[in-house]
């Protein structure tokens, strides 16, 4: 298994407010990460800095063996391979969601409008959405809109994926479509960083599961590990609070 | 950001074909036969006023272009009203001003002035039923004078002595009607113009002799055009023994003249009032449609070009932008026509046609206020639309244009609505640097027939009108873009 993603001694700070204070981590082909923690660990801040929607303060990003401090780096090409799927989904409101799902292959020349227009329908169809290809994104419920929004990053064939919070602002009965999504997904050997709260995907899908707290990566481990028997004082903490509600 | 550089070039590309073609134009004549551009006064007879068919006329119109003819050259009359006309001959916008210009020591400090061709001095004018007799009468009252005139200026060298208020109106018409309306008790007028106004119909008797005996004469910037002063002087002396001045005279002050202004006056209902003045006000009507179409196609392209520099990721052209914004959108539009038509050419050394000086204008202010809402209705996107687009690998100039606008274009319509109605009606503001566009061909007409009200409704319909219209298309392009 070759290296993805290597992450050195990152930081980020907003002011005088540091988030992340030096994390370092490897990911390999085809391993599927969650990343839990409280809410303010920074878990988010991460993972929006790996494709620089958020710009780092100090340390290193590989990935793919692209250094991304490099300026030679075109980042709009790394995008391309690094697909991300946002808590609120952020559809285009002003397109279908056929059109959502075309826009970059064809806007990036990637493929012929008819060619994209099959495409789209095939991963809809995928994520089980096939008959909403004219729909407008504003007539969805929230989990197919999340479905869709897999659907688009999937479109561009990326080699990884970071999931940012992808059921926290569905209704309870809506998560179940959206986790068997990303489940088949992990099937397939996809690249994976999944930031959740939901432990029993965790449980059933990771190969790693990372605990951050305070802009620290805590701990790390098979889920197993981690859920079974975690070493940290701060994980256990945590698990007690979410695992016996 | 190729797009935006795409737009930045179409502007600058503009604004060099603008500029080109009016110094093109203006060549073009030199080389052809020279043409003086002669200002003078919207309304000041018997000396300068438009006839029915909206043709300037008048003592001084018909001893320039009599002397023009003689001396061989040619004049195109510039009616930009007395204020504008000094002005734009300060800035050199005009070659000379021929406008019941007294001759006084102090205009001689900007102007030359050609030998006196006809004198004058100041009366005052008041109702006929007022029991007002001198100047003594007036204290603590009101009374009415033009800007700028000698007999302004003569009116507020005795104010103090004789302790009354002074009034400032832009031309006769409106001095004549406040004395009438009884808002003022008198107006100070020269001579000729006061018995010419009263013969005519102005409801007002003269009470003084004349006082401050002077003359009118034809101006050009001092030191400059001294060829058409000279040619002015030596025309004035050929009419003059040739009898032809005495005629010029005679047309307008000589009895049959007054009578036949007189006759005219008395058809004047509502719908031959229209019949008489069509031709002219569809014809300011058309500048005015012209004016508001150019003016809100550059406006929205300066408007969408700065609003896009408020929102790109890059400080610089943000700074650019809100200077811009704010310096345009604070200047109040009337100070701005004023700046760019008569302050832009002392600059550059280079005339600006009133014209392409009010497109500028309305370029600028219009498209200031068009670039606050294009930034607004940009912000007002969701953040997360365009981070979603740039996570999927598009560059910021293909998010933008494919994901963002279109979403803060529909926020915008509204504002472009109204932004175009605004548009249209401060076009009417630019009657000050004198281009004959609706609301300036109203107040020439009512400077000839003094009727202000009907023709003031006319105008006013007529603007409804066409604001009725726009407001029409533009909501069928609202709905057919959310179609």
């Amino acid at each position: 298994m070759s290296t993805k993603i290597e992450v050195q001694n990152l930081k980020k700070s907003y002011g005088s407010n540091e988030v992340l204070k030096g994390l370092d981590l490897i990911v390999k082909d085809n391993e599927v990460v969650v990343m839990i923690g409280p809410s303010g660990s920074g878990k988010s801040t991460f993972l929006r800095t790996l494709n620089k929607l958020e710009e780092p303060t100090a340390g290193k990003i590989i990935i793919d063996g692209h250094d991304l401090n490099d300026p030679r780096v075109n980042m709009n090409q790394v995008r391309e391979k690094i697909g991300m799927v946002f808590q609120h989904f952020n559809l285009f409101n002003n397109l279908t969601v056929g059109e959502n799902v075309m826009l970059s292959p064809v806007e990036l020349g990637k493929m012929s409008k008819a060619d994209a227009e099959l495409e789209a329908r095939e991963l809809l169809k995928e994520v089980g959405l096939e008959d909403k290809f004219n729909a407008k994104p504003q007539s969805l419920s929230g989990g197919q809109k999340q479905r869709v929004a897999i659907a688009r990053t999937l479109a561009m064939k990326p080699d990884m994926i970071l999931f940012d919070e992808p059921t926290s602002a569905l209704d309870p009965e809506m998560v179940g479509d959206v986790l068997a999504v990303m489940k088949k997904l992990a099937k397939a050997g996809m690249t994976m960083i999944v930031v959740t709260h939901e432990m029993g995907f965790a449980k059933e899908v990771a190969d790693r599961v990372i605990f951050m707290a305070d802009g620290h990566i805590m701990e790390e481990g098979k889920p197993e590990e981690i859920f079974g028997n975690p070493q940290n004082e701060r994980t256990q903490e945590f698990l007690n609070k979410i695992l016996n509600v | 950001m190729a797009k935006i550089k795409k737009t930045l070039l179409s502007i600058v590309f503009s604004i060099v074909i603008l500029f080109g073609w009016s110094v093109f134009n203006s060549n073009n004549v030199n080389a052809d036969e020279k043409v003086y551009e002669i200002g003078t006064d919207v309304t000041f007879p018997p000396f300068e006023f438009a006839n029915d068919q909206n043709q300037y006329v008048g003592i001084d119109m018909d001893i320039i272009r009599t002397i023009a003819k003689n001396e061989g050259f040619k004049v195109k009359i510039k009616p930009v009203g007395f204020n504008a006309a000094v002005q734009a001959l300060d800035a050199g916008q005009l070659d000379g001003v021929i406008a019941g210009t007294t001759i006084t020591d102090e205009r001689k400090q900007k102007m030359d002035f050609s030998a006196p061709y006809f004198k004058t001095g100041v009366v005052m004018a008041v109702g006929q039923n007022s029991s007002i007799k001198n100047f003594q009468d007036l204290k603590g009252k009101r009374v009415a004078i033009k800007t700028g005139t000698a007999a302004g200026d003569y009116a507020k060298s005795i104010q103090k002595k004789y302790g009354f208020k002074t009034v400032t109106f832009d031309d006769s018409n409106n001095v004549y009607n406040d004395v009438t309306t009884g808002n003022s008790v008198a107006c100070f007028e020269d001579q000729p113009v006061m018995q010419y106004a009263i013969k005519t119909g102005a409801k007002l008797k003269i009470v003084t002799k004349p006082a401050n005996g002077g003359a009118y004469g034809f101006s050009v910037k001092k030191g400059h055009n001294q060829e058409l002063l000279k040619k002015f002087d030596a025309g004035l002396k050929k009419i003059k023994s040739n009898g032809q001045y005495k005629k010029i005279v005679a047309k307008y002050l000589g009895a049959s003249a007054v009578a036949s202004q007189k006759a005219h006056k008395t058809q004047n209902t509502f719908i031959s009032l229209w019949k008489q003045n069509q031709g002219a006000l569809l014809g300011g009507l058309e500048q005015t449609v012209i004016l508001t179409v150019l003016s809100i196609f550059f406006a929205t392209i300066f408007g969408i070009f700065f609003g896009m520099l408020g929102v790109v990721p890059n400080k610089f052209a943000n700074g650019v932008s809100t200077t811009v914004i704010y310096i345009f959108r604070g200047l109040p539009l009337l100070v701005l026509a004023l700046f760019i038509y008569t302050g832009v050419p002392n600059l550059l050394g280079e005339k600006i046609p009133a014209f392409v000086a009010g497109i500028i204008t309305l370029t600028l202010n219009e498209g200031a206020y068009t670039a606050a809402f294009v930034k607004g209705g940009i912000e007002a996107v969701d953040g997360g639309q365009m981070e979603a687009a740039r996570s999927l690998g598009l560059p910021y100039g293909k998010a933008m244009r494919r994901v963002i606008l279109p979403q803060g274009l529909k926020i915008m319509v509204p504002s472009f609505i109204n932004q175009f109605i605004i548009t249209l009606k401060d076009t009417s503001i630019l009657s000050i640097i004198g281009i004959l566009e609706l609301t300036q061909t109203g107040k020439i007409i009512i400077a000839r027939n003094l009727e202000g009200f009907k023709i003031w409704t006319m105008v006013a319909l007529i603007y409804l009108v066409i604001i009725t219209l726009l407001t029409w298309l533009s909501k069928w392009v609202e709905r057919r873009m959310k179609g």
